[in-house]
């Protein structure tokens, strides 16, 4: 019988919680991301503001999508542009697949995307024989290791250089002189260097798309995404529907917001907008230019009254790093393409809630989440109506359904739930006095396998009152 | 290449079998009411406000790790263009093909080999391009570059970019210059543009910063502020 | 006007941890104030509430509104429990008849340090706790109910406490209600993530407002055999400077093997 994905994440989970290693050496990751998130949100001067003035932006571009999206098309059309609408992760590849079928493209660069490793364009690029050069440091380094990124914004922040610096050595047949990460980031330079010049197409994502300007935005340091936008003759964007912004004004308190959250950065280096291909005059730049706009899941979101809110996601970040959970399972083990808070929010939705409603529970629901969201989404609290949408969906086991049952039943009953806390007290003391704490017979032994037996009192406080109040 | 309203509802139809669909989903998706919180107070300052920008932009330089050297006339800024040319190893030179940046390299490196934007893209060896910017932005300390500016490449591919800028252009904040291309319509006469706020740069290992990644080590500003 | 306030005992307070009721009531007497217990009550609704099954909760909820309707005032030794009744149920109560009296009992409903500070307006109740204490924030009363002074507040004024800050002192300490034990693995690493910041502290003992926290804490300090202990917020408010078993002692006197 196949493993499901809950089996696995519990099975995963397990591993990673114990790797103390593995715990250093995010701690060390995250604890340099909130020095950094704190000093760049000191940059701007009232942050709540910020959080406010974002979710509105993005509340009207989500709550007018149509009317955004069609305003974004029509101005990249009339600029010789294409937008290609792709109801599922397989139109999507296919569109681009065929398209550099047709252009005979045999090498891509491309710069991320996590809507490319949503529809694992990637792969089916490959299987069609074009080599797939991911030119993101962090995910040029996972794909080596031919596994998915770690984390939305720094792919492989698990990483040590030494195992880098080994990784290098084994894939790229070259000598690795060193682990300094300054000489493992030259030694990416010049490998994809002749990538980037010599690939027919350049596969980018986009972090906003300006509906008044009719442009893309996107939000990068390394260059890399500047490369594969400029150098290629074709250039093609993969976007989420729900990436639109109403106008480009928009992007002067979501661009520092953005890099705020993402990294701590006032702002990212480039701040990239593109609206076309190269126009006749310009001195280079693709002859081609494609938007592929990708619904997958996304329009249902929309109907969802309590969470068409998760549709403003911003792609930041934030929620992961401040969450315990993900600090301590780390990104690989949640399975999906989205990890952390809004994967777990998300993921029932694009991929189903029988298969994933799991995520929503494997959380603890402090909301640290929601405090730290740049665009205010409700995170956990969408967690909790995920855990409701799955039990009312059937999706849960009906044992667990008719245990609750059994469990209000007696708490509307004072007398019986007395006595059931009485029975339940006076069992563990019987269980545990034989010796028999954490055995099969221990109805507390998951309990009992990291903690010490909680305490097991004679007395309940309320017999202990009424004994007092009887008593005076 | 323009199209007409109907030919490109044609042709989005004919080629984009699930455009309607998706569309029609959206709509029926948004009929669903939902909850909208009053909108906040609009005068809450998000940013504060830049009393002295020539300042906050040198400032800004010094953290995005770029260099801004304020020169005090075009002798000045050929004199720093060529100091910093001189540093660099031998090789090409690429510069946006413009009156002002044809007198100021012809000062500064008379000797050198120059490919200039009319003649395409920058070459992949060259070793630094020389571009003018759009605007400058105090409060990110950013410079803002167009297509005009000696194309999409001009920016990235060379390992120093070096942009010469007068001190008219440094507007306060990114509303502004964002304003200033609505308004000047920058992104309909200009398939690409883009605000940079310092030199190329990666943290992906171990969160350790790393400048100088696959776009400029270098990006040296010249900002005069004479004539 | 008299002042009276109605307990409102969180059921694993009830049945595990009966101190902190009884300390909470100490305090609440020492400053005044009546406490009536009304006996039929039994469980706010959460565990099957956050679990998903909200037609289970719903029933214990209005058991609870009725249970509670003519009280003044409700005060309660737990933030998540608080939380519950505040946050929760207008939401699960929307479509029932006693949706009105939730409301409003939501708005007489106080967790004890939000209780004592804002709306008895003391932060000086007597106590004295000549230890060092570190105090863990947790999640719900920090992020639901907003209370990240109050406790800090009270503590200060404790005669002889040395309140000692640890790090990352806002983070969840992974007990989540049913998540302990659904995801035990990563409950019991969260937890020993935070008994590893109360250790650094050198503290003696670890406090907060939400006794199922310190519950799971215990747990897990106790597996470690680590010196730290856990007391709730009210059993050190409690501790006037009479002639009593010191923390230490009770505390070691309540484990079990």
């Amino acid at each position: 019988m196949s493993t499901t994905a809950a089996q696995k994440f519990l099975q995963d989970a397990a591993v990673k919680s114990a790797d103390l290693m593995h715990r250093e050496v995010i701690r060390r990751g995250m604890e340099s991301y909130d020095a950094a998130h704190l000093k760049g949100r000191a940059r701007i001067n009232d942050w709540e503001a910020a959080r406010q003035k974002c979710q509105e932006i993005k509340r009207e571009a989500i709550n007018h999508l149509d009317r955004y999206l069609l305003q974004f098309e029509e101005k990249i059309t009339a600029r010789g542009g294409h937008v290609f609408w792709a109801a599922n992760s397989e139109e999507a590849c296919t569109y681009v697949k065929d398209l550099a079928t047709r252009r005979g493209v045999r090498t891509v660069v491309k710069s991320k995307s996590m809507v490319t490793e949503e529809i694992h364009l990637g792969p089916a690029l490959e299987k069609a024989g074009i080599k797939v050069w991911e030119t993101d440091f962090g995910e040029f380094i996972v794909q080596l290791r031919e596994e998915g990124p770690y984390h939305i914004v720094t792919p492989a922040m698990h990483l040590l250089r030494g195992q880098i610096a080994t990784l290098f050595q084994e894939k790229l047949g070259q000598k690795i002189e060193s682990d300094d990460p300054a000489y493992l980031m030259a030694v990416a330079r010049r490998v994809l260097r002749q990538a980037f010049f010599s690939a027919e197409m350049g596969i980018s994502g986009a972090n906003f798309l300006v509906a008044d300007a009719g442009v893309i935005a996107i939000s990068t340091n390394e260059g890399n995404g500047r490369l594969c936008t400029s150098v290629p003759r074709i250039h093609v964007v993969v976007t989420g529907i729900e990436k639109v912004i109403p106008r480009l004004e928009d992007l002067a308190v979501l661009w520092p917001v953005l890099a705020t959250s993402g990294t701590g950065q006032g702002i990212t280096t480039y701040g990239t907008l593109i609206g076309g291909p190269r126009r006749p005059s310009e001195a280079d730049g693709p002859e081609e230019f494609h938007v592929v706009l990708v619904d997958n899941g996304r329009s249902q979101l929309l109907a969802d009254a309590e969470q068409r809110e998760v549709l403003h996601c911003i792609r930041c970040g934030a929620c992961l790093n401040i969450c315990p959970v993900f600090r301590h399972v780390g990104g690989h083990t949640y399975g999906t393409t989205y990890p952390g808070p809004i994967g777990s929010v998300l993921t029932p939705h694009l991929n189903g809630i029988k298969e994933f409603k799991h995520l929503s529970y494997a959380s603890s629901l402090c909301g640290a989440c929601t405090s730290v969201c740049p665009v205010k989404i409700d995170l956990h609290h969408h967690l909790l109506q995920n855990r409701r949408n799955a039990t009312e969906a059937g999706a849960t086991k009906s044992s667990e359904r008719l245990m609750f049952r059994a469990w209000r039943n007696a708490m509307l009953h004072p007398s019986i739930y007395a006595l059931g806390g009485w029975s339940m007290r006076k069992a563990l003391r019987i269980v545990y006095g034989l010796g028999l704490a954490g055995s099969i017979l221990d109805p507390m032994r998951v309990w009992n396998r990291y903690r010490s037996p909680v305490p097991l009192p004679s007395e309940s406080f309320r017999a202990r009152w009424r004994k007092d109040r009887a008593a005076n | 290449m323009p199209q007409t309203k109907e030919t490109q509802t044609e042709k989005a139809q004919t080629e984009n079998p699930s455009r309607d669909q998706i569309l029609q989903r959206i709509r029926a998706g948004l009929r669903t009411a939902v909850l909208e919180p009053a909108a906040t107070a609009s005068d809450r300052i998000i940013f504060a406000p830049i009393d002295n920008p020539l300042e906050r932009f040198q400032h800004e330089c010094v953290s995005n790790l770029m260099e801004c050297a304020l020169t005090a006339d075009s002798a000045a800024s050929a004199r720093r263009l060529a100091e910093v040319l001189q540093s660099l190893p031998e090789g090409e030179i690429f510069a946006q093909d413009d009156p002002s940046l044809r007198r100021l390299v012809e000062l500064a490196a008379p000797g050198r080999s120059i490919r200039w934007s009319s003649q395409g893209a920058p070459a992949e060896a060259s070793q630094a391009t020389v571009t003018l910017a759009e605007a400058l932005i105090a409060q990110t300390g950013s410079i803002l570059v167009t297509a005009s500016c000696g194309g999409r490449g001009a920016s990235v591919i060379a390992p120093c970019h070096i942009v010469y800028a007068k001190i008219a252009q440094l507007v306060p904040d990114l509303a502004t210059a964002l304003s200033r291309i609505s308004q000047e319509r920058i992104l309909d006469h200009n398939s690409f543009a883009c605000v940079i706020s310092g030199s190329s740069r990666t943290a992906d290992i171990e969160k350790i910063l790393v400048q100088g990644a696959h776009g400029p080590r270098r990006l040296v500003v010249i900002l005069q502020t004479g004539t | 006007m008299q002042r009276k306030v109605s307990l409102f005992v969180p059921c694993f307070v009830d049945q595990l941890l009966p101190e902190v009721a009884v300390d909470t009531v100490k305090v609440l007497r020492r400053i005044g104030y009546t406490v009536e217990f009304p006996e039929d009550q039994t469980c706010c609704g959460q565990p099957a509430f956050n679990t998903g099954y909200w037609d289970e909760a719903r029933p214990c909820a209005e058991h609870f509104v009725q249970v509670f309707k003519n009280a003044d005032i409700v005060v309660c030794p737990s933030g998540s429990c608080v939380t519950m009744v505040r946050t929760f149920y207008p939401d699960l109560l929307a479509t029932s008849s006693l949706r009105d009296d939730a409301i409003t009992l939501a708005s007489r409903t106080f967790e004890l340090s939000e209780f004592l500070v804002k709306v008895a307006a003391v932060t000086q109740v007597g106590a004295t706790f000549p230890h060092s204490v570190t105090y863990h924030a947790s999640c719900h009363g920090l992020r639901e109910l907003h209370l990240r002074d109050e406790p800090l507040q009270l503590l200060r004024h404790v005669n002889g406490l040395k309140l000692i800050e640890m790090t990352r002192y806002d983070e969840c300490c992974g007990f989540g209600g049913t998540f302990a034990l659904k995801f035990a693995d990563i409950s019991a690493a969260m937890g020993n993530s935070k008994a590893d910041s109360v250790a650094a502290t050198g503290a003696e003992f670890v406090t907060a407002i939400d006794p199922s926290c310190l519950l799971h804490l215990q747990g897990i300090l106790g597996k470690r055999h680590a010196a730290p202990r856990t007391i709730y917020l009210a059993s050190i408010l409690a501790h006037d400077g009479s002639t009593q078993k010191s923390a230490a002692q009770k505390s070691s006197a309540q484990e079990t093997t």
